[in-house]
């Protein structure tokens, strides 16, 4: 079993005090202890940015803190090389939905068994508060390039997410930890592509998306009743992005995942499969005039 | 016995297919065969050939001049009527319409035969090889015999089509061909090689791949290094290789070092092109000493280029490319037998190394084939490097500080380990530091790996004299023209050898130095216009060279080219 103890920091936090990715820290802490899985078949990876530092403060788990954009490549190469892992990516809107946006929707298309957690706060927090591609049109940065006010709109990750192919997409909020635990374990435990877009404040720079906004603006997609099952009403729900944010799962299907259409061996991993040199010499042998 | 012959055609006409028919007739009878591929970026028209030399002296280049044409189009008797011997022949199908006729030319019914006689289309191959044999009077059994092991597994029936069409076309041309031709081989007998293994550069680099038990290629389609990606998908499913065409390039190389993170022997294979968009994951797989293999088959650039043609630019930005300062190791393999072992070497280099190890191909190397002897892969050794012990080690620390710069790896999966990753600046543990001493001690763990990489490090070669006044530096893919410029050279007197690098980073520099002191001058052969070897070589030692030889048409270099470019500078 795995204990607190044993995930402690193995390095002092450098978020601001009141930052959102405490409580994603804190979820994921309990999400890896609720799993119930041994420790040493969990691996995280992450991109650049606040978010993608939570690799160094969670101890005893694998991890490998990656390129502005590129854990999902990374995460991937690492699941096909030895599919008995739960592979974990923490990004956030900044990484995977700009530079990463591709690697994300092409991850999604081939419902690879990935749990990627986004921690969304509409800012690239840790170059000094520029807008992010999830910051609403018109949102004001002082580290932007002029005009003011971002002049277009955001990307939607759910809505891309769903529509590119992932097969369980959900909502979570770093201030309901109960809820976002609760996510994490169920993309973890999904087999193919599964998000949870988590939306979290940047109490340093973001003044419009802060703790107040998302807990006056969210509202429980399973206690409306929501067919989880049904792309389309799930697509519907993601496009609610603006005045009211639905939490919770989206959509959560069954689709064949990536690993069933590579050549892996039928037992073990590949990593650890070796290529028979009988088998060689008669690829070779095969070939001679 | 040294003859040329060209197959050209347009695209989708089956030039190839001529052409392996071709050679495997010859290899099947004893001859030493090099064959380069001559094409365009398109998928149908436009005039494409294929050349093939034949020799029964070991050869490892093609020649300027043709003996024998063989014509699938209008585009491909203009193309290389000036490149024609005197006694060569121009061979096409009578369906063409050529009115512009000379006695090297012969219109010959190489698609009516195969109709009426093999009673299929196809067998036009083996028409105009009837012909062509007919033409320099190479004995027909000879040609039967290698049908019948061409075709045997095919069954008897296809056999005889084939025998008899070629036969049909053969006497037919006995009786028709009014020319001459410089080649009569009325007399031959099987020559002396016994060499049968076929092979293109990129296929004998993919089978050293899958030799050195390679289990994980994602790759993203870029002439000309596609071929080599393709080889090693073919086997994926018999072998257990994990493959995957990517989104692009950048998450070619991100799975790669995703795979070899956790335990997979990776690489990627592709072209400078593809290789500018991984330069920041070369980076990473650096600073987390995660072994990859990346195999670039250059072409002309800068950016799109000549897609299909042959260059040796990309050396000095795989040199340097990414941020940064960290070891790495280039090869350059000169041929298939030699793409074979760089193949095998490279993986065991990246893992014993934990380094980037970067295979430099051209497309002159990537799609020229040659027969070569059988690869005994009894030699094969895979050393996987320096390996935690299995179990648990709660004090186990990725990055440990040691003497020869290498820590001992582990893998996601194994119980009692946390393997911790970054491409920060970490501490030994794994996790990021900004501390300066840290730093300085992990930038220093980098460079001590180096005395032991240069160890590893062949030598360059000295062909031909130990000593001689001039001597032709050159590195990778052409040495078989530069060699053979050499070897001309030589027998007619001129005091000439050859030095030639195919470990070309980083750089052995002792044989270089006395080879700087014996030979009046050094002239670098390269297929780039600056000079990027020689740059290298002055940049590491000091030592200038100041007469180069350099090609930049995209086209590949021949002993003949060389030799007019010497004698043209006044060189030799």
């Amino acid at each position: 079993m795995i204990t607190q103890e044993m995930l402690r920091d193995p390095q002092k936090v450098t978020w601001c005090t009141g930052c959102g990715n405490f409580g994603i820290l804190a979820a994921l802490k309990k999400a890896v202890i609720e799993l119930d899985r041994p420790i040493h078949e969990i691996v995280l990876t992450s991109g650049i940015g606040c978010s993608s530092k939570i690799p160094h403060y969670i101890g005893g788990v694998n991890s490998i803190h990656t390129l502005h954009g590129r854990p999902i490549p990374i995460a991937t190469g690492i699941h096909l090389a030895n599919t008995g892992l739960d592979v974990i990516v923490h990004t956030g809107d900044g990484d995977c939905l700009a530079e990463g946006l591709g690697h994300f929707v092409h991850a999604a298309r081939r419902n690879v068994n990935l749990a990627v957690f986004i921690h969304n706060n509409g800012v690239n927090g840790l170059t000094k508060g520029q807008f992010s591609p999830s910051a609403p049109r018109g949102y004001i940065s002082k580290t932007s390039p002029p005009p003011p006010g971002a002049p277009m709109d955001p990307v939607n990750p759910m809505a891309q997410a769903i529509t590119a192919g992932a097969t369980f997409a959900a909502r979570g909020f770093s201030g309901d930890q109960n809820g976002l635990v609760n996510l994490m374990v169920k993309a973890i435990r999904h087999k193919g592509f599964a998000v949870v877009d988590i939306l979290q404040p940047c109490v340093t720079w973001n003044h419009i998306l802060t703790w107040k906004y998302y807990n006056e603006h969210t509202y429980s997609l399973q206690e409306n009743g929501h067919d989880v099952t049904d792309k389309i009403q799930a697509l519907a729900k993601a496009m609610e992005n603006g005045a009211r944010y639905p939490t919770g799962v989206f959509y959560n299907v069954e689709r064949p995942d990536l690993a069933s259409g590579i050549a892996l061996p039928e037992k073990g991993a590949l990593k650890d499969h070796i290529t028979d040199l009988k088998d060689v010499q008669k690829i070779i042998d095969d070939l001679m005039l | 016995m040294d003859i040329s012959f060209n197959i050209g055609g347009e695209a989708g006409q089956g030039i190839d297919t001529i052409g392996d028919l071709l050679t495997q007739v010859f290899v099947q009878a004893g001859f030493y065969t090099f064959t380069i591929k001559d094409f365009e970026s398109r998928i149908r028209g436009g005039y494409n050939f294929t050349q093939i030399r034949v020799s029964d002296k070991p050869i490892h280049a093609s020649v300027d001049h043709v003996d024998v044409i063989i014509a699938l189009s209008k585009d491909a008797i203009v193309g290389q009527r000036d490149r024609l011997t005197k006694g060569g022949v121009i061979m096409f199908d009578e369906g063409i319409e050529f009115d512009d006729l000379e006695a090297c030319h012969f219109s010959a019914p190489l698609e009516k035969t195969a109709r009426e006689v093999g009673g299929n289309i196809k067998m036009m191959n083996a028409a105009a090889l009837g012909a062509v044999l007919s033409v320099i009077n190479f004995p027909f059994s000879l040609a039967e015999e290698a049908l019948s092991d061409i075709f045997g597994r095919k069954g008897e029936k296809i056999v005889q089509g084939n025998v008899d069409v070629a036969k049909a076309l053969y006497e037919l041309t006995k009786s028709n061909f009014t020319g001459t031709c410089n080649y009569n081989l009325e007399t031959l007998k099987k020559g002396p090689c016994r060499d049968k293994l076929l092979l293109t550069g990129n296929k004998a680099l993919a089978l050293g791949a899958i030799a050195a038990n390679v289990k994980w290629i994602s790759s993203y389609p870029m002439s000309p290094s596609t071929s080599a990606f393709q080889d090693i998908v073919e086997y994926a499913h018999k072998l257990k290789i994990g493959t995957i065409q990517t989104e692009d390039e950048i998450a070619s190389l991100g799975m790669t070092i995703g795979a070899s993170y956790a335990g997979a022997r990776s690489m990627v294979t592709t072209s400078g092109g593809g290789f500018s968009l991984m330069v920041e994951s070369l980076g990473l797989a650096a600073m987390t000493e995660t072994p990859v293999v990346i195999y670039n088959a250059q072409r002309p650039g800068p950016s799109t280029g000549l897609p299909t043609r042959t260059e040796q630019a990309d050396l000095l930005f795989m040199t340097f490319a990414s941020q940064g300062e960290f070891p790495r190791i280039i090869l350059a393999p000169k041929d298939p037998i030699e793409g074979f072992d760089v193949a095998t070497r490279a993986f065991n280099l990246a893992d014993k190394f934990q380094i980037p190890v970067m295979i430099l191909g051209d497309q002159y190397f990537s799609d020229s084939a040659m027969n070569i002897p059988r690869i005994d892969v009894s030699d094969v050794r895979r050393d996987y490097g320096k390996i935690a012990k299995a179990g648990p080690d709660s004090e186990y620390k990725r990055y440990l500080l040691t003497e020869d710069g290498i820590s001992p790896r582990a893998f996601p999966g194994d119980e009692g380990k946390t393997i911790v990753s970054s491409g920060n600046v970490h501490r030994e543990d794994g996790h990021i530091t900004e501390d300066s001493e840290l730093r300085n001690l992990m930038v220093q763990k980098f460079m001590n790996k180096i005395p032991a990489i240069m160890a590893e490090m062949k030598p360059p070669t000295v062909y031909g004299k130990e000593k001689a006044e001039t001597t032709l530096l050159t590195w990778g893919s052409t040495w078989g023209a530069a060699n053979e410029a050499m070897e001309t050279l030589a027998s007619s007197g001129v005091s000439i050898n050859q030095l030639h690098f195919s470990d070309v980073y980083p750089l052995r520099t002792v044989k270089l130095r006395d080879v700087f002191a014996a030979s009046k001058q050094v002239i670098s052969v390269e297929q780039n216009i600056t000079s990027q070897f020689a740059q290298l070589v002055k940049m590491q030692t000091g030592l200038e060279i100041t007469q180069y030889i350099n090609k930049y048409d995209g086209r590949p270099m021949t002993p003949g080219w060389i030799i007019s470019e010497l004698k043209e500078a006044g060189l030799v």
